[in-house]
């Protein structure tokens, strides 16, 4: 069994923090929520300080932030239908764009792992492709796959896949057509009984998790034409199977789970104040995995907890956000 | 399911496969009678609801019937289910109207409509590659076809089209001269014959995007205005005698046909009463158990045909199977603006292969730009441009579905597994071989415009040829909100 | 010690207040308020009852009875269903709308939450549904009203929470 112990206690949002987001370094933390701002903060020696706090983008709730892939941007998404894309080319963090278009909400905002893609995703029930234009962001495609709300995006953390999740119970994956440079889906991802609130891929992007507000864990496996398993890929394109389903540990809603690409731990942020880390077992057939649950961290916040990622740099550290208003940086040991 | 819809309404939440009693929140005018005591209901076991009054008889309730214009009044859902379109738009309506008319034959009733039928273009191709015969036999099979239902006249959509052209592209010069003089800068002008990128202008981006709307009506609505108000007179009908279906390559047009702007309240008639679009003829047919082939070949009739000027069966037009407005008024511009009579025009594709560019240049320099925008991507950077002031062009032909009409929302799609660019491509090659209509030449035009409209710039002109546009707000009382 | 509990319990409300700036700083502090929280949901009875007094005085959004009045909320349409692993009382509210209506239900079901997770002083886990049968949509609707983040979302938009603070107004 692990442990998680709290190094620090983050505080100085008001209202509930929906997400944050590890900086690629490690370094820093981005956090956003309820209270329209979105605040950074660094390591200095050994503590955790508030070190800006970004604000005057937004009109509503940020409900997502995210760093790109260079450091160098953060992209906020925000419940008054716009994104904001702030820059440090001044010294300070500044919003020097904004991409509208969406009809309602913005659930999420997620940087392509090149670094020249973002994608969005609405209430409006539609996920957005933008690139660099000339000088400016551009629809590169609006994709109507989805029938209700879709709450997430992610890339594949090395190809120009998109996976999405959503309020109708389904996770879609996307990928761009050469041609014509539109985005089709190519796989639906079908078994959760309820909304998907969000997805990890693993390291290698062949597998990845979902969450649902059907108090499961789904872990699913990317399946190539000509697979080895002999698993049917019809229209020659690759199929995604559900080959763990994880249930009976959550007692409420999950709204967020991060695979960890070191060590493979997975964290999970439910609605019951807890925050649980699953391991994957050594001996697991990658066809059929198992994974135990190797803590349980009860009242981690003292409200639901919406967010918990895993740093990308320091194996074990995560760092979680909860409706308690409080952001909380955790270690895990075995 | 795929939607009939292009992208561009579904974003708008105009299509939402939700049932109309969850989110619809059209009021009903309810008949109130004194009574003394509450009427009960009842359901009865056909799922019809009945009112029982204490001592008198069962009155049956109608159920409340929500057409397409209360939907496009509202801005709330709409959806392709079919009790929501069955009012005005289904098949089953136009089967409906087929068999009353025999019906009212048979029993020599005095109310017998004049059913006239106008044929797109677009829609023939695709029911021309469907059951593999030549645009022009199909058309002529269509005919047989509708004749052998009940309908009295079947019409093509040419001159339609060259109204529209013409009129687009007299109207862009004339907003190109306003704007040089300074006056009234509504440039770029956007063409407006797409009602699905009509209706996403209206209900999101209202008053700033509509004044750069073209006003000239798209081809079906000026048919409509032809056949209800000319074509009908010259038989000596009055317009709600007539009923006019056009075929047509989307559900879009449906919305557009519903539009008050296309109904005559004094005579309560449309301009046009029912689209039917490719995919639902093929489904007729199919329901039938026939084929397009084993129709006998009918005639595709040319009222307005001036005896000098003979045309073919089918007409296409120089540019885009979207109707070529692109093409057509950068030539006319070309050469009432800058009199270059043979200017050269040549598409560039931008960012993808669905938003093209076109450029007049004279000493180096570029005097006119053109584009053709397809698909809501475009459409979307198109309007960002536009609200930003960063857009370069002079006119731009904007159409919801990515490769134009021919790849419109009921096409019917390709029974051997091609994509549908493919197959939309395979279509413009076919309508590139159809003979072209010059609407600048047409001598029946000039004959209209005489006869039916009493001059080119003439009131009736622009009653006939000309709309409005209207912002539609988003209903905000708390109740109707969907969050 | 009941009033220091109750003032914490407080503290930790955050829908849509500001929190004031109370800092949490080890985990001592975290097993203090387990341990209030365990006396809190003992007396389930009082706080059913608690419960119900909020929930009886909302209006209904068109008519201008409360939804008592109503019939949509009723004595027994709380429940104390089984504490979440860390303690956590999850209450079970049901409620039985008077009209077929969507927009009004979700409406119904948005005034309770907003309601409840404001005025109650408590530590608790809220699930909202309406009574079984007694609408044709109810899953979507359940769906709707259980989704914080669109709960949240529909109380930022101006014209929806003028007309949920006036439904739930505690009249003087």
């Amino acid at each position: 069994m692990g442990l998680l112990e709290l190094q620090q206690n983050l505080v100085g949002h008001k209202g509930r923090v929906w997400n944050v987001c590890w900086h690629p370094s490690g370094e820093s933390i981005a956090s956003c929520g309820e209270d329209k701002t979105i605040r950074i903060w660094t390591h200095d020696k050994s503590k955790w300080v508030i070190k800006t706090i970004l604000t005057e983008a937004h009109t509503r709730t940020i409900r997502e932030v995210s760093w790109s892939p260079c450091g160098n941007y953060i992209a906020s998404a925000s419940f008054d239908a716009t994104v904001a894309i702030w820059d440090q080319k001044s010294g300070q963090f500044e919003c020097n764009t904004t991409l509208e278009g969406h009809e309602n909400e913005v659930k999420s905002v997620s940087w392509s792992v090149c670094g020249n893609y973002l994608a969005t995703c609405s209430r409006d029930k539609s996920v957005w492709v933008w690139g660099m234009g000339v000088d400016e962001y551009e629809c590169e495609d609006v994709i109507n796959a989805h029938t209700q709300d879709v709450k997430k995006v992610k890339w594949h953390p090395d190809k120009l896949i998109l996976a999405s999740a959503s309020y109708d119970d389904t996770v879609k994956i996307f990928d761009m057509e050469q041609h014509t440079n539109h985005w089709i889906c190519a796989s639906s991802l079908v078994s959760h009984t309820s909304t998907v609130w969000s997805l990890s891929f693993d390291r290698t992007g062949d597998r990845l998790v979902t969450c649902s507000d059907d108090k499961t864990l789904k872990i699913w496996q990317e399946y190539k034409p000509g697979n080895e398993v002999g698993i049917p890929t019809p229209d020659n394109e690759p199929i995604w199977k559900c080959v763990c389903t994880l249930s009976g540990y959550h007692s409420r809603t999950i709204y967020d789970v991060d695979w960890c690409k070191k060590t493979g731990l997975i964290v999970t942020a439910c609605g019951d104040d807890i925050i649980r880390v699953f391991r994957e077992e050594g001996d697991s057939d990658i066809h059929q995995p198992t994974f135990s649950l190797v803590c349980s961290m009860d009242n981690a916040h003292t409200q639901d907890v919406n967010c918990s990622q895993w740093n990308p740099c320091i194996p074990g550290l995560i760092v979680s956000a909860s409706d308690d208003g409080t952001v909380k940086v955790w270690t895990y040991s075995d | 399911m795929a939607s009939r819809f292009s992208g561009a309404l579904q974003l708008t939440n105009l299509d939402d496969f939700i049932i109309p009693s969850q989110e619809c929140i059209k009021p009903v005018e309810i008949q109130k009678i004194k009574n003394k005591v509450g009427s009960k209901i009842k359901v009865e076991d056909d799922g019809s609801y009945v009112e029982m009054t204490q001592d008198g008889p069962l009155t049956k309730l109608q159920k409340v019937e929500i057409t397409l214009s209360d939907c496009l009044a509202c801005s709330g859902c709409i959806t392709s289910a079919e009790s929501v379109l069955v009012t005005q738009q289904s098949q089953e309506e136009l089967l409906k109207v087929f068999q009353e008319k025999i019906e009212n034959l048979q029993h020599s009733k005095d109310n017998v409509k004049f059913i006239v039928v106008s044929l797109s273009i677009q829609p023939i191709l695709s029911l021309a590659e469907r059951y593999k015969l030549t645009a022009k036999d199909a058309a002529l099979k269509l005919s047989g076809f509708f004749k052998s239902m009940g309908a009295d006249m079947v019409l093509d959509m040419s001159v339609a089209d060259d109204f529209s052209l013409l009129e687009s592209a007299k109207e862009f010069v004339e907003r190109y001269k306003c704007s040089k003089e300074g006056l009234n800068n509504k440039l770029p002008m956007l063409a407006c014959s797409c009602p699905g990128w009509v209706c996403y202008a209206e209900k999101t981006h209202g008053n700033f995007i509509l004044p750069y709307l073209s006003k000239t009506k798209s081809p079906q609505q000026i048919m409509g205005s032809l056949v209800k108000y000319h074509l009908a007179s010259s038989k000596g009908l009055s317009p709600e005698q007539v009923y006019h279906i056009t075929l047509m390559p989307c559900y879009d047009k449906k919305l557009e046909a519903s539009r008050e702007d296309f109904y005559n309240s004094l005579k309560k008639t449309r301009d046009v009463d029912c689209v039917i679009t490719a995919i639902e003829l093929e489904q007729m047919l199919t329901q039938q158990e026939k084929n397009l082939e084993d129709f006998d070949k009918g005639e595709i009739e040319k009222p307005f045909q001036v005896p000098e000027q003979l045309t073919d069966v089918l007409l296409g037009h120089q540019g885009s199977g979207s109707g070529g407005y692109a093409d057509f008024i950068f030539h006319y511009a070309a050469k009432h603006l800058f009199e270059e009579s043979d200017a050269k025009l040549e598409y560039k594709s931008l960012k993808n292969p669905d938003f093209q560019e076109a450029v007049l240049e004279r000493n180096g320099k570029v005097i006119l730009r053109f584009a053709i925008a397809n698909g809501f991507r475009n459409i979307q950077n198109l309007v960002q441009k536009l609200k930003r002031g960063k857009s370069p062009y002079d006119y731009v032909e904007v159409m919801a579905c990515p490769m134009g009409c021919l790849n419109g929302g009921a096409q019917i799609r390709s029974q051997d597994g091609m994509q549908p660019r493919e197959l939309a491509s395979k279509l413009e090659i076919e309508y590139h071989k159809l003979p072209k209509s010059d609407p600048k030449q047409n001598m029946l035009l000039k004959h209209l415009y005489d006869v039916w409209l009493e001059g080119e710039n003439s009131e009736k002109a622009s009653a006939f040829l000309q709309t409005e546009y209207h912002e539609i707000e988003k209903m905000n009382t708390a109740i109707s909100i969907k969050w | 010690m009941l009033s220091f509990i109750r003032k914490l319990a407080i503290n930790d409300k955050i829908r849509d207040g500001l929190l004031p700036n109370r800092a949490m700083e080890n985990a001592e502090d975290i097993l203090k308020v387990k341990n209030q929280k365990e006396l809190i949901s003992k007396d389930e009875t009082e706080l059913k009852e608690s419960i119900y007094d909020l929930l009886r005085t909302i209006k209904d959004p068109e008519k201008p009875q409360t939804l008592e009045q109503l019939d949509v909320v009723y004595e027994d349409c709380i429940n104390i269903q089984e504490a979440t692993p860390g303690g956590i009382t999850v209450i079970r509210v049901e409620f039985n709308p008077t009209v077929p209506h969507c927009s009004l239900a979700t409406l119904i079901g948005l005034c309770i939450r907003v309601k409840l997770e404001r005025h109650l002083l408590a530590i608790f886990k809220l699930d909202i549904y309406i009574k079984q049968g007694a609408h044709s949509t109810e899953q979507e609707i359940n769906k709707q009203i259980n989704d914080k983040e669109r709960i949240a979302a529909a109380m930022e938009n101006p014209n929806l929470r003028e007309l949920v603070e006036k439904c739930i107004k505690e009249e003087e």
